[in-house]
């Protein structure tokens, strides 16, 4: 199964090929802001880099969040886009799930896993996971204490707002995966839950309502 | 020719196909005005979420109703600003997106190119004309001499004329959108009741203000016996109207004397945006027009308003000269028509 992924969730942008647990291609960069200009470029560069057409791929994957509501959108309106044109099928993946699966195995090992992912408030997203990554409850916005006591005994602690809970947390293991998804690794996360039929729909996993700011109400 | 067109810089989410000939094949908008009218203004993260929920389905609907697969288009064109920054990502990715699994090129649009250039779709107008865009976000007078080529003769200092129409309509409870609210209770209304001020009338440039009549009308019915009457409403919605179309005559009046003396061959006076559908202000733009011996030119309102047909058009204007974009393009917030115009201050956004 050849699947193409895509992440903008949070504070990364990645887009990777994968086939039957090998990375074909793959393009993934650190950033805050700028995932509009770098995501379909990098698209652009990993299908050329395979050599392949959409017409031979089997599946699309994307991240859903939580994360950042602009990059959130941005992966998911790309992927519906080349969903739309290319007739694939496309798989939500969670931004926690995406993290976790990427902890080595040794730094799981009898630990609770716990994600931390930033939300640009004094919240964060948090959830955590078995060390054989089976989710323990749902992904939710918490305040950082409720994250750092999220699971007592061992834990091992990932997510670009990893530092935050490990401040609370001298007795956690800091996980040495970056804190944000990889593309390779959310396509692999696809293939498993499409086969599954545990994959999550395309839609936008927000965890907060919108703010209420009107437009032009800003100063200028 | 056959180009999509992806609108989502406010709150319409929109998708339509348009041929080179300027045949509008498919055209289809998903008004967002029930999420927002409890704010009484278009609230931002709202209409981001709104878009991507939508965006895709109107983009089918429209590729269906055109009878077209992707592979029959030339290109994708989608709105890169200006506009609600969130929103633009949502359409410019989804283009991109549309683009790349088509091997189509794709073409960021100037949502102002995108009312600008509508004449040329409707009318078949060539060019110079000058054009008048009024809207809940902008209004400026342009001079619109070719594809990407502009000079902006006058533009509003402070409000846009649609945003004080959705202000007035709050402070009188009229609802919301302002414009349509203001206007039918003007209908019984006296516009010479109350003496509200024309902004600039007179003024030797060609811009717009409409801060100021928006705080007169708010001192007018402070001082008003409370609550206000149905017909003192009434009276109010029709002053105001009265002075905005009389400021806004005022302020068409000279940019056509400035247009018509630097480009003499100039073919029409334009109107476009929501606020085109102003049937008092449009009287007095068909006076003006007349006037100055120029056509009046307003497209269908469904085509004044935000629509992805124009953003089509537009696309259709800018592939034929070759001006197609990277998937590398950074939606812009602010991207004026006229570069080399002097920023107005306090103009922002809306210049």
């Amino acid at each position: 199964m050849i699947v193409l992924a895509l992440d903008t969730a949070t504070s990364a942008c990645s887009a990777a090929l994968w086939r039957d647990g090998a990375i074909l291609a793959r393009r993934l960069a650190p950033m805050a802001r700028g995932q509009s200009e770098a995501l379909l470029p990098m698209v652009a560069a990993v299908m050329a880099e395979a050599g392949l057409g959409f017409g031979g791929l089997d599946l699309l994957a994307v991240t859903v969040g939580p994360g950042t509501f602009t990059g959130i959108r941005i992966g998911l309106a790309a992927a519906r886009g080349l969903a739309l044109a290319s007739g694939l099928p496309l798989a939500g993946i969670t931004t926690p799930e995406a993290v976790a699966a990427a902890i080595p195995a040794a730094e799981r090992a009898g630990r609770t896993v716990v994600v931390a992912i930033e939300s640009k408030r004094e919240d964060l997203w948090a959830q955590a996971f078995t060390a054989d990554l089976a989710p323990l409850g749902p992904p939710a916005a918490m305040a950082l204490a409720a994250a750092a006591a999220l699971a007592p005994g061992d834990v091992v602690v990932a997510g670009d707002a990893a530092d935050r809970v490990l401040a609370l947390r001298p007795d956690a293991l800091a996980a040495t995966a970056p804190g944000w998804p990889d593309a390779a690794g959310v396509a692999e996360l696809a293939a498993r839950h499409w086969a599954a039929g545990t994959a999550l729909p395309p839609d936008p996993l927000y965890l907060r309502p919108a703010d209420v700011t009107l437009a032009g109400a800003a100063p200028r | 020719m056959r180009i999509l067109g992806i609108e989502t810089s406010c709150d319409e989410t929109a998708a339509a196909v348009v041929t080179g000939e300027g045949e509008i094949l498919a055209d289809v908008v998903l008004s967002q005005l029930a999420e927002h009218r409890p704010f009484g203004g278009v609230v931002p993260e709202i209409a981001a979420r709104a878009h991507l929920e939508h965006v895709d389905r109107l983009v089918a609907e429209a590729m269906s109703r055109a009878g077209l697969g992707y592979a029959q288009l030339d290109a994708v064109a989608a709105t890169g600003g200006p506009g609600l920054i969130g929103g633009v990502m949502v359409g410019v990715a989804t283009g991109k997106a549309i683009a790349l699994a088509a091997g189509k090129p794709f073409l960021a649009i100037n949502h102002l190119e995108g009312h600008a250039l509508t004449a040329r779709l409707t009318h078949k107008l060539a060019f110079p004309y000058l054009l008048l865009l009024a809207s809940g976000g902008h209004c400026q007078l342009l001079a619109v001499l070719g594809v990407g080529e502009y000079r902006r003769l006058g533009s509003t200092i402070d409000d846009a004329a649609g945003e004080a129409f959705d202000k007035v309509a709050k402070m009188l409870d009229l609802g919301y959108p302002g414009g349509p609210a203001v206007e039918k209770a003007a209908t019984s209304g006296d516009p010479a009741r109350f003496a509200l001020p024309r902004p600039m009338k007179g003024k030797p440039n060609c811009d717009f203000s409409f801060s100021g009549l928006k705080n007169a009308v708010r001192l007018l019915i402070a001082a008003l016996p409370q609550p206000v009457t149905r017909q003192d409403a009434a009276d109010v919605a029709a002053g105001f109207q009265a002075a905005v179309a009389e400021s806004v005559a005022d302020r068409t009046r000279r940019a056509l004397a400035e247009f018509r003396t630097r480009w003499p061959d100039g073919t029409g006076l334009v109107v476009a945006g929501g606020v085109a559908a102003n049937g008092a202000l449009r009287q007095a733009l068909i006076a003006e027009a007349t006037a100055a011996g120029l056509p009046f030119i307003a497209p269908p309102l469904k085509l004044c308003t935000d629509n992805a047909a124009m953003i089509a058009w537009a696309g259709v204007e800018r592939f034929r000269l070759g001006l197609t974009d990277g998937l590398d393009f950074a939606p812009r917030p602010r991207w004026p028509l006229d570069p080399k115009a002097a920023p107005l201050k306090g103009a922002g956004v809306k210049a």
